[in-house]
């Protein structure tokens, strides 16, 4: 018999796919683009759980079956490593393109391209998990609206207050899809 | 004589990004076409005042794609600045790391990005023309490539112990040494990244046999050609002189990197916020060169593993000898790079320095002035600092790829839209082209921030009243 977790019937020992990842993205370097590395912070901290003392530094991620991990932007392998939950969370800012000031949606798969170099969106990692991996999570995005994109490590004020908003949010959905 | 512009533009709120405008006469046909990119000069006033020895740590963080070379080329500069030289073994390490880097870059552009419009077309339904598309179409051959840039990446853990932002070059050498098992993992995994680099190779080579009528007229131009050499003008990626080539092949220059501002001046146009770095002596516009995977096979005489320099001898042969100056066979030479760097990777854990321990310089000799040199996936990467005697940075300058190859690519974008474009209706297949001319050159336009909603693209018609005529917008 395997450990079983706290965040659904979950037997890490049998190989069966972990729960849940909270996967951000961004840059913490330029101010709100990084706003995600915030909130994923707040969220681990919630569950007591270490948080990174540095950016750069990988999430220390347990047994539990609740997952972390902050990139620069997502890319290719991600994929796989998605796969391997039954639900993610993406963790990103926005801007005015976007009415509100936090955003959270379900997505699904769909491929998005990028005209000129190197981005890609968490729809479109969804296609390639299910595509070459033979499984899609399901998958939310939350998005936080970003006002300051300077070079600095620290939030603008008012994206600050929405990164708490935001980890709420995060916290409900992770405890069960309905509840958020 | 009035004129229409297109502006292709990924709306953008910061800098990082780029947008292409093309202006239409009155009859149609394109007058020029420009390629604008909004530089992140900031980041080099954002490390001004930090220490030297933070910079390894804090420039990867420019990149998501290739933070190593930011990582390797600060390392450098600051060898440079302590008058600490690196053990070999610290070299070698530094080297495999940077072919690990080589790998998954290249891996990437030519699969996800390059590959669609190859298979499918330039003017295949955007639909279909797409990664997920080639899936489709060659599942194990998907597998494959992401396989290799998850080689790649795995090469930057086992020495960086992360894949994204490494922590391992440090001024003088490294902070780890390479265990035995290490070196039999990444060993395993070389076979397979070579055979998946050459299925890549038969591909693009299949397809510019089938495709010489569109490779012969898109973005065909002389200029020069920059990169680093081995002693003997081989292929070099990470250390070594920088050969300048004209465009006729012969040699303008060999000089060693440090002294890069006695060679390479910038110039500034109103339309673009970054500069375009020229060959000084020749001055402006007649200096202009290209750096990156064309620039680099088209600068080294041979390649000194045994596979990559075979096809090196075929693509010489592309054009008698000469440079090649197709801009579509920027896609050929990354793949014959990213099969050098899987053949170099091997050659690396094979010296038997590759394990010692004798992996940091400890002796300072403080000089306060550095420059690191090495030559990114993207094209030659410098990093030059200017610290006080306390080694707090006064003064930091940054020339990236995608700046030496400015004006190729606004070149190659006014080429191609004068070429394919020939009225006031554009096709999502024309667009694809003009992108198509920037892609080639694998920028790094998103990597500073890319938030959501920031990317779509727009390309508005507009008649020489200021009427829009046509209106496209690609969301992303």
């Amino acid at each position: 018999m395997g450990e079983l977790n706290s965040f659904g019937d979950f037997d890490r020992s049998t190989g069966s796919k972990s729960p849940i990842l909270i996967l951000g993205y961004g840059n913490p370097d330029r101010q709100d683009d990084g706003v995600a590395w915030h909130i994923l912070r707040q969220v681990a901290e919630r569950y007591g759980r270490p948080v990174p003392a540095e950016i750069g530094e990988d999430f220390e991620n347990d047994t539990s079956g609740l997952d972390f991990q902050f990139v620069l932007q997502l890319t290719p392998e991600l994929a796989e490593t998605a796969a391997g939950y039954a639900r993610v969370c993406f963790v990103d800012a926005h801007t005015g393109a976007i009415p509100a000031d936090v955003q959270c949606i379900p997505i699904q798969g769909e491929f998005q391209t990028s005209p000129f170099t190197h981005h890609m969106t968490p729809q479109t990692l969804l296609v390639l998990s299910e595509t070459l991996y033979g499984h899609r999570p399901a998958a939310v995005l939350v998005s936080v609206r970003g006002y300051e994109f300077g070079f600095s490590y620290t939030l603008s004020e008012k994206t600050a207050g929405l990164a708490n908003d935001a980890a709420d949010w995060i916290y409900a959905w992770i405890k069960g899809p309905d509840l958020a | 004589m009035g004129t229409q512009k297109i502006t292709i533009e990924p709306v953008t709120r910061i800098e990082g990004h780029a947008k292409v405008t093309i202006h239409l006469n009155e009859q149609g046909a394109v007058d020029h076409a420009y390629l604008h990119v909004n530089e992140f000069r900031g980041f080099e006033k954002f490390c001004e005042g930090r220490m030297y020895f933070e910079m390894p740590m804090i420039t990867p963080r420019i990149c998501g794609i290739c933070p190593v070379s930011h990582h390797l080329a600060a390392a450098k500069a600051s060898d440079e600045l302590t008058g600490s030289t690196p053990p070999r073994p610290a070299s070698l390490l530094r080297e495999l790391m940077h072919m690990g880097q080589v790998i998954q870059s290249h891996g990437m552009h030519f699969f996800e990005l390059a590959g669609p419009d190859l298979v499918f077309g330039f003017d295949a339904d955007p639909a279909t023309r797409n990664v997920v598309g080639l899936i489709g179409l060659d599942p194990a051959l998907a597998l494959k490539a992401v396989g290799l840039r998850k080689f790649g990446q795995e090469i930057i853990r086992i020495l960086g112990g992360r894949r994204i932002h490494p922590n391992f070059a440090v001024p003088g050498g490294v902070n780890k040494a390479l265990k035995a098992e290490e070196r039999e993992q990444i060993l395993a995994g070389v076979d397979e990244a070579v055979a998946t680099i050459q299925v890549g190779l038969q591909l693009i080579k299949g397809w510019a046999a089938a495709n010489m009528e569109d490779i012969n007229k898109f973005a065909v131009f002389p200029s020069g050609y920059l990169g680093l050499v081995t002693p003997d003008d081989g292929l070099e990626l990470y250390d070594g002189a920088i050969r300048l080539i004209g465009q006729d092949g012969g040699q303008l220059e060999r000089f060693d990197g440090r002294n890069y501002l006695d060679y390479i001046s910038e110039h500034v146009e109103d339309w673009s916020y970054l500069k375009f770095p020229y060959y000084k002596k020749m001055g402006w516009p007649d200096g202009v060169y290209r750096v990156g995977p064309l620039g680099r096979l088209n600068v080294a005489k041979q390649i000194s593993t045994p596979l990559a320099n075979e096809e090196l001898k075929i693509f010489k042969a592309l054009n008698g000898g000469k440079p090649v100056e197709n801009t579509l066979y920027y896609h050929y030479a990354r793949l014959i790079e990213c099969l050098f760097a899987a053949e170099r990777v091997k050659v690396l854990l094979d010296d038997p320095d590759i394990l010692s321990n004798d992996i940091l310089n400890t002796h300072k000799d403080f000089k306060g002035v550095g420059v690191g040199v090495l030559e990114a996936p993207r094209g030659t990467l410098f990093h030059h600092y200017w610290t006080n005697e306390m080694g707090q940075l006064q003064r930091v300058n940054l020339i990236v790829a995608t700046g030496h190859n400015n004006w190729a690519m606004s070149k190659a974008v006014d080429s191609v839209a004068k070429t394919y474009i020939t009225g006031p209706v554009i096709t999502e297949g024309l667009l694809n082209r003009v992108e198509a001319a920037v892609r080639a050159h694998d920028p790094c336009l998103s990597c500073s921030t890319h938030a959501v909603g920031q990317m779509p693209m727009v390309v508005d018609l507009v008649d020489p009243s200021g009427n829009v005529l046509q209106s496209l917008r690609r969301n992303a």
